[in-house]
């Protein structure tokens, strides 16, 4: 197997683990609670491992992309109302991402914020125009391991490997008020909406079918979906641990995302500073890319349109159309001067809440044998799919009452 | 079926005015007031780039300006506090920013009990 098979995954969870929403939120997970929210990393990254996985066979064996089950599955109606759920909260995600990318260009180079946002989004749309889906997906996926700063980081200030592990077992810091409970629940609905973004499923649906993936390329799904995810799970918790043991102590819960840089300055100065700020920018780039054409994708394959990077733009023109929209609206809500980190709150919200519905379709496509023949789920997939709805379902119901009582996690 | 509680918790939680209402802005303003000490500390090693550090302290100013404009009553002790904090010049000592936070942490911790 050609390591470079593996950029699909990489680009799907840098995009989906360190986008901007999930650099702020274990930036702040690490600072209040100290390590005990990395268990909700590790299970949400087995959540969409399996899911990824699930998306990926199904791409490979019935060639079916997950908006057009949708369709089939949860009928016109239900299927629509997904649709435009899914399609607002992607839409406000890659608002958030520009924003992103505006932020940590003013950090680079000291221009100012909204023509660096206006500057990124052309640039990224020349790249889809230009690239080809593979070399989309290397370009930001590879650019994205810029992140890996933050591990060296971690190991740099010697921390204490004892409690990092301890974090993986589930539990509930000693001593919360209410307050710092609710605020906690906020957090792990938070860490799972945020991994297990809707647009990390249809992205990677649709880019198993870009690249023409067969039953044969199972294993290469397997082991990307694996490979992937772990990796931007383990750059997301790398961020947490460093929060914990650099900003708790001294009360910094990032406020503005690019306060995140800060964590690899301290072991490695000037250079680590700029390592760590251009990891961010391609891993959000690419969080850019994902959302943007994972909306792209969704529209197209809803209506049964013509669709496809791995197609000459004018080959599939609403497709086409329909990223270019999709960016300049993106763009066009940044332009509006709202903050982003208030972006951040609402693509997380609104995302988990379409979360169920999303994954629902999936599962019984996955399950169904007369579709899927001897590749349909075994016990351990179809066993821990189910596991991983009834959570998302309930974090969905939680979702909205949690943001309202923590004002965002900032209560 | 949850569409009434849910309207009702809704409206409930806008309801809420005065310091309550301000608990998020406070602590938001806190963790500002560390991170600019942070930025400002780092600065002062040499770890940070002369763009960096001139953007987050502007970006800090910016955000707290947001805080202090949002809450509900100017004339609050935490309003003041904020309003002194921003006072602050750009290169401020670490140890002076953290006095800020600690305060308001102080009133956070107050108003929470209350």
């Amino acid at each position: 197997m050609n390591p470079l098979e593996l950029t699909l995954g990489i680009m799907t969870a840098v995009g989906g683990f360190v986008d901007i929403s999930q650099l702020v939120f274990s930036g702040q997970a690490g600072s209040m609670f100290g390590y005990s929210l990395i268990s909700a990393f590790a299970i949400s990254t087995i959540g969409i491992i399996v899911y990824g996985e699930m998306c990926g066979r199904v791409a490979a064996v019935a060639h079916q992309p997950l908006l057009s089950l949708m369709r089939h599955r949860l009928g016109l109606k239900l299927g629509l109302g997904t649709l435009l759920a899914s399609f607002l909260s992607t839409l406000i995600t890659t608002a958030a991402e520009i924003g992103g990318l505006g932020m940590i260009l003013n950090h680079l180079t000291g221009a100012p914020y909204l023509p660096m946002c206006i500057v990124s989004t052309l640039v990224l749309m020349a790249s889809m125009w230009v690239l080809p889906f593979k070399w989309i997906e290397r370009t930001y996926g590879l650019l994205g391991l810029c992140m890996i700063v933050f591990v060296a980081a971690l190991f740099a200030i010697h921390p204490p490997w004892d409690k990092i592990a301890g974090g993986f077992v589930p539990h509930v810091p000693r001593g919360l008020s209410t307050k710092e409970l609710f605020n906690f629940s906020y957090f792990v609905v938070a860490i799972f909406s945020a991994v297990m973004f809707p647009y990390e499923a249809f992205f990677y649906s649709s880019g198993g079918i870009e690249e023409g993936w067969k039953p044969k390329d199972l294993l290469t799904n397997r082991v990307t979906s694996i490979v992937g995810m772990g990796l931007g799970s383990l750059l997301s918790i790398a961020v947490l641990a460093l929060a914990a043991l650099l900003f708790a102590p001294t009360g910094v819960a990032p406020q503005i995302p690019g306060s995140v840089a800060l964590q690899t300055a301290e072991p490695f100065g000037k250079l680590g500073l700029i390592l760590a700020l251009l990891g961010m920018l391609f891993a959000v780039a690419g969080a850019a890319v994902e959302t943007c054409m994972a909306n792209a994708y969704s529209v197209t394959q809803f209506f049964g349109w013509e669709w496809g990077r791995h197609k000459k733009p004018w080959e599939a023109p609403r497709f086409t159309v329909a990223w270019i929209v999709v960016m300049l609206l993106a763009l066009a809500i940044v332009m509006t001067g709202v903050e982003v980190m208030n972006l951040v709150g609402y693509a997380v919200v609104f995302s988990i809440v379409v979360l169920p519905l999303s994954y629902l379709p999936l599962m019984l496509l996955a399950n169904d044998r007369s579709y899927m023949r001897e590749y349909a789920n075994k016990w351990l997939a179809k066993g821990l799919g189910w596991i991983f709805f009834v959570i998302v379902s309930v974090a969905a119901i939680a979702a909205i009452p949690l943001y309202v009582i923590t004002s965002g996690g900032q209560a | 079926m949850l569409r009434r509680p849910l309207l009702l918790f809704l409206l409930l939680a806008g309801c809420s005015k005065g310091p309550e209402a301000d608990l998020s802005y406070i602590s938001g303003a806190r963790s500002l007031a560390a991170e600019w000490a942070l930025v400002n500390e780092q600065a002062s090693q040499g770890h940070l780039t002369d763009a960096y550090v001139r953007t987050m302290r502007k970006a800090v100013r910016q955000q707290l300006q947001t805080n202090a404009t949002s809450l509900s009553d100017p004339n609050t002790a935490y309003a003041q506090e904020i309003a002194a904090l921003l006072r602050e010049p750009d290169d401020a000592r670490p140890a002076e920013l953290r006095a800020h936070a600690s305060k308001l942490k102080q009133i956070e911790d107050s108003l929470e009990s209350s």
